[in-house]
């Protein structure tokens, strides 16, 4: 270790005297060199005179670490002139490479002592953990670097790379519901099939108080054995859960009991040092090109180049992932609002499952329907913000106890409540009324197999998800570009100057990292093919006030080489939107036939496929109506500014149809008579976040909206009463809406009140755009941009003003 | 080593708790709280059944009654040198990871004998001669400590198996 002359002596020093020969033995503290510095000092004589006089100080300089000398810079006479400059070299017995709980592993020197001769702590030269299931062994990186080329080595002559596994929504799925203990024992309950599996059990150092000994029922992602069996044969896995070490352990136990997949290579959140993140460093300190990430979830990966997505596996409905309390707050992917879904959604869910089919292809996409009652169940507040705030304050231990409290309430809530046993009952209900309606047809033909069939109840729970196929696919595929890649590298020697700097050495003593490939390349690369020359604009789909271009989605499918545009233009390829609603973007797109406008389905699909899926049964349809409208060239505008919309609501008054013009007529009057509710103040409140958002004079379109945009309003209305009785979210939505208070008034002062006011009566094309409307209303109040100045009394400049911020609010669409 | 130690502990008594049974509740509240705890300088296996009990003295403020119980123990330290069995909890390629009660002893690769490698292929991964010593995940071990620290309520140690007798203890011949 080379000695460097330290920070706080007195600069200059002058060495008198080296005390050390080379090759002697130091003993820590034992005098290296003495040297003396100078300095003024105020001396005063005796009878009172003070004077500044030069004076020599002679020191010491005393060795920190022991060791033999084997090189000395200095000599007597040297003068240093600053910290830094090198003094001698002391080759250590020990380095202290390999650390265990402040014990230097081989040496068994106490690391964590200081004393005043210490420099830098020895405790600081091992800093990297890579051991799973310990935090206390801790290597220096030179260390960590030589285990790591070893176990390269290893995977290459094995042919195989490092998986890492998630647990929870990946390859099993747990809840706590003891329902499922009583299905599993009824052979007669429609369930019994998809639960006849499911193995249980119990953790003994539980820490959710007063749920003593309770119970975890796991259900493994159909054909995992199989899954694990094949790509255990390309891959050495790992699991990384978010889960408690005991519960990590047990599910382990239930999906490797021989433990011939995983071995003891499993690592729990006790081990992770964060809460809140996924860390392939955490495993490959230096180099992560060999191992491959299966997860459901992106964003605990910070998008990991080396992440394959999975599709959620979402077996009993509802119960979303136990573990989740712990990770970041999910961003809200599809506009999960209360109110737009309490009267739709519900409805949506009950087809979706009597069907009997729909729901695991739900599960694959991990669609909005699925993913709202897991939220839910989680109380989410899944602002940004509050996920910022998280993120923060992420390990102070009281964060942790609210996580911890938030994991078990969620736990007791599945104890208690039980909403599968209600759904199913739920489920019967319907069937039953089923049931009774088709008695009338089935007399008339008296067809007896169909009366059996409708006997049968329907089950809640279905067993066929083929998630894991897919993801095979995609290991497979990575897996062989990686040692096609590799074969094709090997043999080469290397070309040109490297040759040429290397000389005459064997390619076999090249170094390893040289001709290995890396998967973090490889995978984009696969990846970026799949989408790639796609333009994609979303609509409807992220909730308003959520930055589009750093949302989950929106990093999601430009890893497959889409770009993502905020726009519809020229460019325009595919429109992505909620089929539930129909936003300005969506019926913009509907007039060029080029366009094709899919709901998020369609983008799930190619994004676990990794290929290009036909869009033919994604797309959404669209009125005839619509599609009539003419381009009439509006798109090059809209290219070049977001105000184009101005163009575009003038053209299509242009070519409006007698039909057009009767339906023109009738919303007319709905809005006259509706226009009294204009007064209302939360109205207006809203209605205001349309306006920004929307184009200005959409002459053609404001009215027929105008109804909705009343109706919408009405509805958030009830979900702002809603949302305060959620005890949880109150305080937010609360704080929230006083911020835009504060905002809407800075709006008002900035608007000029002394142009000439229109009547309320032609305020109404400000308040079109229904739908831009439903998006605000959608991500809920809370996430509505500042709502502004829209009283009745503002006049057009203050819409002029709108019109420039709208640009904000379309981004956010 | 195992010591006996005369300790002392205070103990705190919920009023609901005060009655004729009061000193066996004292008992077993001592039971509870110290039997296996570690102070990280050693750890009490086992309270001697005599004891002696302070006069209760009520807290202000709470009503909680505090006594303070004299008592014995057999109290464990380990020490640096000293040589202990224990059970191989965790095989890694830096070494292995031995529990000795509540002492978590690790074994490095420099302390293994040099004729006893890694093999990271087998199943479970073991340390092994290839020969009558193997040391994988539940083996029993004898090691000598090179090492000790303690923090508040944990040790650690850096133990050995490199000189004789040491090392695995279920020979398979």
């Amino acid at each position: 270790m080379k000695i460097l002359s330290p920070q706080g002596l007195h600069y200059p020093i002058t060495v008198t005297e080296v005390a050390k020969k080379r090759d002697d033995a130091v003993q820590r503290s034992s005098v290296l060199f003495s040297y003396y510095y100078e300095s003024t000092v105020t001396e005063g004589d005796k009878w009172g005179d003070e004077k500044e006089v030069k004076k020599k100080f002679p020191a010491r300089f005393n060795a920190s670490n022991e060791g033999t000398v084997t090189a000395w810079f200095i000599k007597a006479g040297s003068v240093i002139q600053r910290p830094g400059v090198a003094l001698l070299e002391i080759s250590e017995p020990c380095t202290h490479e390999t650390q265990f709980g402040g014990l230097c592993v081989e040496c068994g020197k106490d690391m964590t002592a200081v004393d005043y001769l210490t420099k830098d702590r020895d405790s600081d030269r091992a800093q990297v953990n890579m051991t799973h299931d310990n935090t206390a062994l801790l290597v220096s990186h030179r260390e960590a670097f030589r285990a790591e080329e070893d176990s390269k080595r290893r995977l290459l002559t094995a042919k195989k790379l490092s998986l890492i596994v998630d647990l929870d929504q990946t390859v099993i799925h747990t809840t706590c519901e003891r329902t499922i203990a009583e299905w599993k024992a009824d052979p007669e309950n429609p369930n019994y099939e998809a639960v006849k599996d499911v193995e249980c059990f119990q953790l003994a150092d539980d820490n959710v108080a007063n749920v003593a000994a309770n119970w975890y029922y796991v259900k493994m992602r159909p054909g995992l054995k199989d899954f694990f069996d094949r790509v255990s044969k390309m891959y050495e896995m790992h699991i990384y859960t978010m889960a408690t070490r005991a519960y990590a352990q047990e599910v382990a136990r239930i999906i490797d009991p021989e433990r011939k997949y995983f071995g003891d290579r499993i690592l729990s959140r006790d081990e992770n040092y964060t809460d809140k993140l996924k860390s392939l460093h955490r495993l490959f300190p230096n180099n992560t090109d060999m191992a491959v990430i299966i997860d459901d979830r992106a964003d605990i990966w910070h998008y990991s180049e080396n992440l394959i997505r999975v599709p959620v596996f979402n077996f009993f409905p509802g119960a979303g992932d136990i573990n989740a309390s712990f990770l970041p707050k999910q961003q809200e992917l599809v506009t999960t609002s209360g109110k737009s879904k309490a009267p739709e959604k519900p409805a949506v869910k009950d087809t979706a499952e009597s069907e009997g089919e729909d729901a695991q292809i739900v599960s694959i996409a991990g669609k909005p329907t699925e993913t709202t009652p897991a939220e839910t169940a989680n109380g989410d507040l899944p602002e940004l913000g509050q996920q910022l705030i998280s993120m923060v304050t992420g390990d102070k231990p009281e964060v942790l106890e609210e996580q911890v409290k938030e994991q078990e309430k969620v736990i007791i809530s599945q104890l208690t409540e039980r909403p599968l046993l209600q759904k199913q009952l739920e489920l019967d209900k319907e069937d039953k009324e089923v049931e009774l309606n088709e008695d009338s047809p089935e007399v008339e033909n008296g067809d007896s197999q169909s009366t059996e069939h409708h006997k049968h109840r329907h089950s809640l729970l279905h067993d066929d998800d083929r998630g894991l196929d897919i993801v095979e696919a995609n290991l497979r595929r990575v897996h062989d570009a990686f040692y096609d890649e590799y074969h094709r590298a090997k043999p080469v020697p290397p070309g040109g100057r490297v040759a040429e700097l290397k000389g005459g050495k064997s390619p076999k003593k090249r170094n390893l990292s040289e001709h290995v490939p890396s998967v973090t390349a490889l995978m984009p690369q696969i990846k970026e093919e799949v989408l790639e020359g796609t333009v994609i604009v979303f609509s409807g789909i992220i909730p308003l006030g959520m930055d589009v271009e750093n949302s989950d989605f929106a990093l999601w499918i430009r890893s497959f080489g889409a770009q993502i545009s905020l726009n519809i233009n020229k460019n325009t390829t595919h429109v992505i939107a909620n089929p539930d609603r129909k936003t300005t973007k969506v019926k913009k797109a509907a007039r060029y036939p080029q366009i094709k406008i899919v709901n998020a389905e369609w983008m799930f699909q190619c994004c676990t496929r990794w290929e290009r899926v036909n869009e033919q049964p994604y797309l959404i349809e669209v009125d005839a109506a619509d599609r009539g409208g003419s381009p009439l060239g509006d798109l090059e505008d809209d290219s070049l500014a977001v105000s184009g919309d101005d163009d575009e609501a003038e053209s299509p008054v242009l070519d409006l149809s007698a039909q057009k013009w009767q339906a023109l007529d009738d919303e007319l009057q709905a809005f006259m008579d509706e226009s009294d509710d204009e007064e209302d103040p939360s109205a207006s409140e809203t209605e205001s976040v349309g306006s920004e958002t929307s184009a200005r004079a959409d002459g053609k379109q404001n009215k027929r909206k105008r109804k909705r945009a009343t109706r919408s309003t009405d509805v958030s209305e009830t979900e702002d009463s809603d949302a305060s009785v959620d005890s949880t979210s109150k305080l937010q939505k609360r704080k929230k809406r006083t911020i835009e208070r504060v905002t809407s008034l800075t709006n008002v002062v900035s608007a000029d009140k002394s142009s000439g006011l229109p009547s309320p009566e032609t305020t109404g094309p400000e308040e079109g755009q229904g739908e831009e409307e439903m998006d605000a209303e959608a991500t809920g109040p809370a996430a509505a941009p500042a709502a502004v100045d829209n009283d009745d009394d503002d006049g057009l400049e203050a819409q002029f003003r709108a019109g420039f911020e709208s640009s904000e609010g379309e981004d956010n669409v | 080593m195992f010591f006996l130690k005369e300790l002392e502990k205070t103990i705190q008594l919920h009023p609901s708790y005060f009655g004729p049974l009061i000193r066996s509740h004292i008992h077993r509240e001592l039971l509870t709280k110290e039997e296996g705890s570690s102070t990280g300088k050693y750890t009490i296996v086992c309270i001697m059944d005599s004891f002696e009990v302070s006069e209760g003295l009520v807290l202000p403020g709470t009503g909680s009654a505090q006594y303070t119980v004299h008592y014995k123990a057999i109290v464990w330290r380990p020490y640096k040198g000293e040589v202990m069995d224990g059970v191989v909890t965790s095989v890694i390629r830096a070494g292995f990871f031995v529990d000795c009660g509540s002492l978590q002893a690790f074994v490095g690769r420099t302390m293994i004998p040099p004729e006893i490698t890694f093999d990271a292929n087998a199943t479970p991964p073991q340390w092994t001669d290839n020969a009558e010593q193997s040391i994988e995940k539940g083996t029993n071990i004898r090691l000598k400590v090179k090492g000790l620290r303690s923090e508040v309520d944990k040790m650690y140690a850096i133990g050995t198996i490199k000189e004789d007798y040491l090392g695995s203890l279920n020979h398979t011949n």
